[in-house]
């Protein structure tokens, strides 16, 4: 066969088999699904963050200097982490109110749109 | 003459760092001076990659940016009087990113927004294909050239003996991220229907490191459901082990939504491992008449396709010859002489002669 050829015999081939009812394997078509979307609850509860002070340690068998030592520099850096934190709260809360907005405006929209959706005849 | 170039991350498994390095060497063998610099480097590079802040360029230093996604650390030297030309690797389109990995999809519409703050302030816009140039000009740059990826396959290792027939079943093969554009989950459709139709020891072995741990469980639970046990996912490989599964494929299929420019078409040209692919941005461009391109979104056209280019004789001699043909093309001496001649433009004001009236000042 000669390249040039090949996809119309590919299409003919799939087609033949296709009308023997071949190709009925169902291969669950589409992009891959990405699991459970973000729900708005879980997106208020991660805006307000809050990171716990007491994961801040070291993993190492004897690592209790270096957790009393890294805790140490949270609490001397604790001015910068303040900052840091508050920017992204303010980041967070407008996009959780943005979202909040977009999704009244969508249920809206819906809303006028099955209003103006023809009633089928009784 | 005196290059540094810039990128906004390197790493050792990194194609963009891989790209700026292989320019590198040319650059030495040149003669040409210049360092390499990155806003962030992982500390395996050693000094092969410096740190942005470490940039000492005199004002007539060409600066060489390589762009591929959102890169703030480079933007503040778009305002330096030297002569500059950005390396466009494209950038994938958000979308494929938002469900599984947020922050790459925020990297990537950022980076293609920012293109248009990039490109019209380089004296040259270099695309590694003219899929990738067509992007720069909507972009707004002012000049632009074509230079392809330095590829070297050969460095992988020799192509070995043919292999039709040789083992059991059709042994499918494709390289590239596991990435929602990649679609590597149509690749274990293709197979699964190639094994309930033609042959049921059809494998395929998919290489490729993960862009996020999700995608890549999601992948494996549908090979799982789909081709228990003929389907291999792996990454990390060593060149000699890369090549390996080269010579160990019947066919590369390749079925990506978007590519720049996919390297690995011509690897598998080197291997002599026919090729059938999407021709989606720039593979059609670089495959030539030596795949099997199709548009079809019927996975059943594939199947029969793959299994054509695994096993009709006739076709597979073609296909394979016109590939070697095709590597010629991107024959590496070929491409840095085109790089050169670029960057000596760029270096000698050449692109600045040819400016529009009134184009921005680089």
């Amino acid at each position: 066969m000669k390249p040039e050829e090949a996809v119309e015999r590919a299409r003919a081939a799939a087609a033949r088999r296709r009308a023997g009812g071949g190709y009925a394997l169902d291969v669950e078509p589409g992009a891959l699904a990405a699991g459970e979307p973000v729900t708005r609850e879980q997106l208020l509860e991660w805006a307000l963050i809050e990171p716990d002070p007491g994961l801040v340690r070291s993993t190492r068998r004897y690592g209790a200097p270096i957790t009393w030592a890294k805790r140490g520099l949270v609490h001397v850096l604790r001015q910068y982490f303040t900052e840091a934190h508050a920017q992204q709260t303010r980041f967070n809360l407008h996009m959780v109110a943005a979202w909040t907005d977009l999704e009244a405006r969508v249920a809206a929209l819906e809303e006028t749109a099955a209003e103006r959706k023809p009633r089928p005849p009784a | 003459m005196i290059v540094h170039q810039l990128l906004s991350g390197a790493g050792p498994h990194d194609a963009v760092t891989g790209q700026a390095l292989a320019y590198r060497r040319r650059f030495d063998a040149w003669g040409w001076g210049g360092r390499d610099h990155a806003a962030t480097a992982d500390p395996r590079l050693g000094r092969a990659v410096r740190p942005l802040h470490a940039l000492e360029a005199a004002p007539t230093d060409v600066l060489l940016l390589h762009y591929s996604a959102h890169a703030p650390g480079l933007a503040p030297l778009l305002k330096r009087p030297n002569p500059k030309a950005l390396v466009f690797h494209n950038v994938t389109p958000a979308r494929y990113f938002w469900d599984w990995d947020p922050i790459t999809a925020v990297r990537c519409e950022v980076g293609r927004e920012q293109l248009a703050r990039f490109a019209p302030a380089v004296d040259l816009a270099v695309g590694v294909s003219a899929y990738n140039v067509a992007e720069l000009e909507a972009a707004g740059a002012r000049e632009t050239a074509v230079v392809p990826i330095l590829v070297e396959p050969a460095r992988l290792g020799p192509p070995g003996p043919a292999r039709a027939g040789a083992g059991p079943g059709p042994h499918l093969l494709f390289v590239g991220r596991l990435a929602p554009h990649k679609r590597q989950d149509e690749l274990i459709r293709t197979l699964a229907l190639l094994r309930a139709e033609h042959a049921t020891d059809a494998r395929l072995t998919l290489v490729g490191a993960p862009a996020s741990a999700a995608y890549a469980d999601g992948l494996r639970a549908l090979a799982d459901r789909l081709a228990p046990g003929a389907v291999t996912i792996e990454h990390g490989l060593s060149a000699p082990e890369l090549a390996d599964r080269y010579r160990a494929a019947d066919a590369f299929v390749c079925l990506s939504e978007h590519e720049g420019f996919c390297v690995p078409l011509l690897e598998a040209f080197h291997f002599g491992v026919p090729v059938v692919a999407r021709p989606a941005g720039g593979i059609a461009e670089v495959a030539g008449d030596a795949a099997l391109l199709t548009e079809d979104a019927d996975l059943a056209v594939v199947a029969e396709l793959a299994l054509a280019a695994a096993t009709d004789a006739e076709l597979r001699g073609e296909l394979i010859a016109r590939g070697r043909a095709r590597l010629d093309e991107y024959e590496p001496a070929k491409v840095a002489a085109a790089l050169r001649a670029a960057l000596e433009r760029v270096a000698s004001g050449t692109w600045n002669a040819t400016k529009p009236s009134g184009a921005p000042p680089s």
